[in-house]
């Protein structure tokens, strides 16, 4: 375990180092994006613009202005462009929101994608089966912030059932964090129900034809135990591998357009609004924070694994 | 929508894609605009608690450094500067008030030198005394703060340039006495617009030892009808009243009535308008734009409380004068004939003022001949076409440049289908919102035509005239776009840049020939002149609310309704 988890910090370190570089380079090779010229507002001269550029360090090399955001990064001081606030605190203050979306919305997508996922598999071919297929299918071909401004306006605007947009933390009232986040958790988790779902139930049609749950089925196994102890337990394992992916996906700021159709001010409207001005700190930052995400959340789903079945072995 | 300063910079993405849908399930109704009065005597009451939606967080509240209209909004009734605007709608709105001076500055030494006395008594609304050397702190501040209109301040002040680039550790251009308050300000030039200079918050003074960084969470104290707190950078802000501030006794500068004014940030417009519909939230605000599939249906609903005001924005393509072809006035000419701008008007959902001069309708000295190209609702494609003929420039190749944002990516598609109508051979090239006017103000790109927009940064015609003005010509940030050097124009701009804000009327004549001289040049091919939203709950009472034309919805005026 202690091997597994050095290599898999090590990795991350280099997964990170890759990351930040490439994204910095992004921005500085985008026409025109030297930030001075956006700072210095629409009536600049030549002369405030170079000054701009010498007291943000855009006048230096690439490699040390990279090398300045990182320290400031990990130093914690790293400052937005545009708005001149600390970045990591604007994280912070988006993530319980990020945090609520993506853990609601991931516990729906992961409930609702197994059981409708077992349903289809195992009524596979019959009429209930091909309801199934069409809805996974327009759950994964309906994109997010069409189905989040659809009930936003039928329930929130129209009918009133719900507010119409913010968030309310938990320790507020967890009344109104739970009325401001069933809108979101739905709009989020659809596409995900509908793809795990077809996903779960490929694996389990797959699962259902092996040896083993034949094997199970002639010792006289009851149907139930077959399906859950067996078949699901085997069918579950590449699931979690793209759960882990994805929740990490959606917490590191992937849920753009939910948060900011709800405005929920989490992490992932930060993300929209910073690549709105072309505000590289905060970029960099969110890009780096969702990787390190990836990459933890990936580490504990192959120690998950090793739960879920015992023939796997921990390696890097 | 405009240009990348003092605008609100949307969160597009979100909003267009909410409103897109909507436009389906929205119901439609009648269409009646209402227009609101300027304001009148109180019918409201006094107290309570106003929530405004704002989908573009201010750029920061800390004066000298906010320069989009959402800073603008806050900053201008918490920091008041020496001089101010006067609180009223309309053109009564660009009237120069003394503000924490004593009275409007007594201009000497040839229009170079401004001389003001600060008033006594005053205090920051943390109790400071204010003194006339608060007025230098803020100067210097919003010079090493970077303050999006800087160069205002250092072409005009002596010293202010030198002080910027850290060659001098002072401006040498301004002089204090603190106990008798007298502010002297030298300039290089003698320069009419200084009075507008000197209105913006950005100038206001703030107690000295502030830090000379952007304080985006916590602004400095001001002194002004309101307290700027609890700031949750891109969430929310408040500002409460003042209880300093009524004892100042400023003429003409309302106390406020609201106790408290919350504002939140929500990036999605949709939202943003049907809250204030419901009357869940008292304003939709002014820097924000009406989601186009909501606009019917809130001149039916709320057809007593919305109207769209007119706002100095001038909408326009530039014609780059130093390539072909637009260095051809037949071409200037052809374009500024072929379009229809009432065209213009409908693709932006009836949100812009047809027009074809620089100078915004509401500005001193837009002409009230009519268009030297002929009425806003024609287009003569056939006369057109002959004069690119007649200039050998059939099958010319010409780019034009754009955002991919409703509705200015509407309107470069409209133009690029009129120019190739008239016979141009035309290639669009969109550019990211982000980086647009950098790129097209870089002579790099050296564009031949494009959108642009220029939003007033005061109500002065030399504000717009940087367009035209050939001293505007740089490699990067050109606002002169269209590289116009016209020896008539400098001529008049050396003689009109001098006239005192307070005697622009004297002057109008003067200014209105040269606009309409710029027209008739067609140096440029202005289509339009913006609005803004003005629309509240039932709960504020829409009559006594003033819109400014300078910093759009008047908080300190706002008043529940009985």
């Amino acid at each position: 375990m202690t091997r597994f988890i050095i290599q898999r910090t090590a990795q991350m370190v280099v997964v990170l180092f890759c990351i930040s570089i490439f994204t910095f380079l992004i921005f500085q090779v985008i026409p025109n994006g030297n930030p001075a010229l956006r700072l210095a507002g629409q009536a600049a001269t030549p002369q405030t613009i170079a000054a701009i550029e010498r007291q943000w360090g855009f006048d230096k090399p690439i490699y040390v202005q990279y090398l300045d955001t990182m320290q400031k990064i990990l130093t914690g001081s790293v400052i937005s462009y545009s708005q001149q606030i600390n970045v990591l605190d604007q994280i912070k203050r988006g993530l319980p929101a990020t945090i609520s979306l993506a853990g609601g919305a991931a516990v729906i997508w992961l409930l609702f994608g197994m059981a409708l996922g077992t349903l289809s598999a195992l009524r596979a071919g019959r009429f209930s089966d091909r309801v199934l297929a069409v809805l996974s299918l327009v759950g994964i071909s309906m994109p997010s912030f069409v189905v989040a401004t659809v009930a936003l306006y039928l329930l929130a605007y129209k009918v009133h059932v719900f507010p119409l947009s913010g968030y309310v933390s938990l320790a507020q009232d967890p009344w109104q964090w739970f009325l401001h986040l069933v809108l979101p958790w739905f709009s989020l988790s659809i596409i995900y129900v509908g793809f795990y779902s077809r996903v779960l139930r490929s694996n389990m049609l797959d699962t259902l034809a092996e040896d083993y749950v034949r094997t199970a089925t002639a010792k006289g196994l009851s149907r139930r135990r077959v399906i859950v102890g067996h078949v699901l337990r085997a069918s579950l394992i590449p699931l979690m591998s793209l759960w882990g992916l994805d929740f990490a996906g959606v917490i590191g700021g992937g849920a753009i357009l939910v948060e900011v159709v709800f405005n929920l001010n989490g992490v992932g409207q930060y993300a929209a609004e910073s690549i709105q001005t072309l505000d590289v700190p905060p970029i960099l930052v969110i890009v780096m924070y969702g990787a390190f995400l990836v990459v933890v959340l990936s580490a504990m789903i192959d120690v998950l694994y090793v739960v879920l079945d015992p023939r796997v072995r921990l390696t890097a | 929508m405009t240009r990348p300063a003092r605008t609100s910079r949307r969160l597009a993405a979100g909003a267009a894609l909410s409103a897109l849908f909507v436009a389906f399930l929205a119901a439609c109704g009648g269409s009646s605009n209402s227009s609101n009065p300027a304001a009148s005597t109180s019918t409201g009451v006094n107290g309570g608690t106003a929530t405004i939606d704002m989908a573009s967080a201010p750029d920061s509240l800390d004066p000298q450094y906010g320069y989009t209209v959402e800073a603008g909004e806050a900053d201008w009734i918490t920091y008041t500067p020496l001089l101010t605007y006067a609180h009223a709608s309309g053109v009564a709105g660009t009237q120069v008030i003394p503000g924490l001076a004593t009275a409007l500055p007594v201009v000497s030494n040839g229009g170079k030198t401004y001389t003001l006395t600060l008033r006594s008594g005053l205090k920051f609304s943390d109790g400071t005394p204010v003194t006339a050397s608060d007025f230098t702190y803020a100067v210097e501040r919003m010079l090493k703060l970077n303050w999006g209109g800087d160069s205002f301040f250092t072409q005009t002040i002596v010293g202010a340039s030198a002080y910027l680039a850290g060659t001098a550790t002072s401006i040498s251009g301004i002089t204090t006495n603190d106990s008798t308050g007298k502010i002297t300000i030298r300039l290089t030039a003698p320069y009419g617009a200084f009075d507008n200079l000197l209105a913006f918050p950005s100038v206001a003074p703030v107690p000295a030892g502030t830090p000379f960084t952007n304080e985006p969470t916590n602004p400095p104290s001001g002194v002004g009808a309101y307290i700027i707190k609890d700031v949750i950078p891109n969430q929310s802000f408040e500002l409460v009243r003042n209880p300093l501030f009524a004892s100042f006794h400023i003429p003409g500068i309302p106390t406020g009535h609201l106790s408290t004014i919350k504002v939140n940030i929500i990036t999605n417009t949709t939202t943003e308008a049907e809250q204030v519909l419901d009357n869940q939230v008292d304003n939709f605000d002014a820097g924000d734009t009406v989601p186009a599939a909501l606009l019917s249906q809130i001149k039916s609903q709320a057809a007593d409380r919305f109207s769209l005001q007119p706002v100095e924005t001038t909408y326009y393509f530039f014609l780059n004068q130093s390539k072909a072809p637009f260095n051809n006035k037949l071409a200037r000419e052809a374009v500024n004939i072929a379009v229809n701008r009432e065209a213009f008007q409908r693709l932006a959902g009836g949100t812009i003022n047809p027009g074809c001069y620089l100078l915004a309708a509401g500005l001193v000295g837009h002409p009230t001949k009519p268009c030297p190209w002929g009425t806003l609702d024609s287009a003569d494609l056939s006369k057109a076409k002959s004069l690119i003929q007649q200039a050998h420039l059939v099958g010319a190749p010409v780019t034009v440049y754009g955002e991919q944002v409703s509705p200015v990516e509407q309107w470069v598609e409209y133009y690029a289908g009129v120019l190739k109508d008239i016979g141009f051979d035309v290639t669009i090239k969109f550019v990211d919102g982000s980086t647009y006017f950098p790129t097209v103000g870089s002579q790099t790109a050296d564009p031949q035509t494009g959108y642009s927009a220029w939003a007033e940064d005061f109500p002065n015609p030399v504000d717009f005239y940087l367009l035209v003005n050939a001293n505007s010509i740089q490699p990067v940030g050109n606002r002169n776009r269209s590289y116009v050097n016209d020896p008539h124009i400098q001529s008049e701009l050396s003689k009109l840049d001098v006239v005192p804000t307070s005697q622009l009327q004297s002057v109008a004549s003067q200014w209105s020939a040269l606009d309409y001289y710029v027209a008739s040049q067609a140096d440029e091919l202005v289509f339009g002149y913006g609005t803004a939203p003005e629309f509240f709950s039932d709960r504020i009472d829409y009559s006594t609310a003033v819109f400014s034309p300078i910093w759009f919805n008047d908080w300190s005026t706002w008043e529940l309704s009985k």
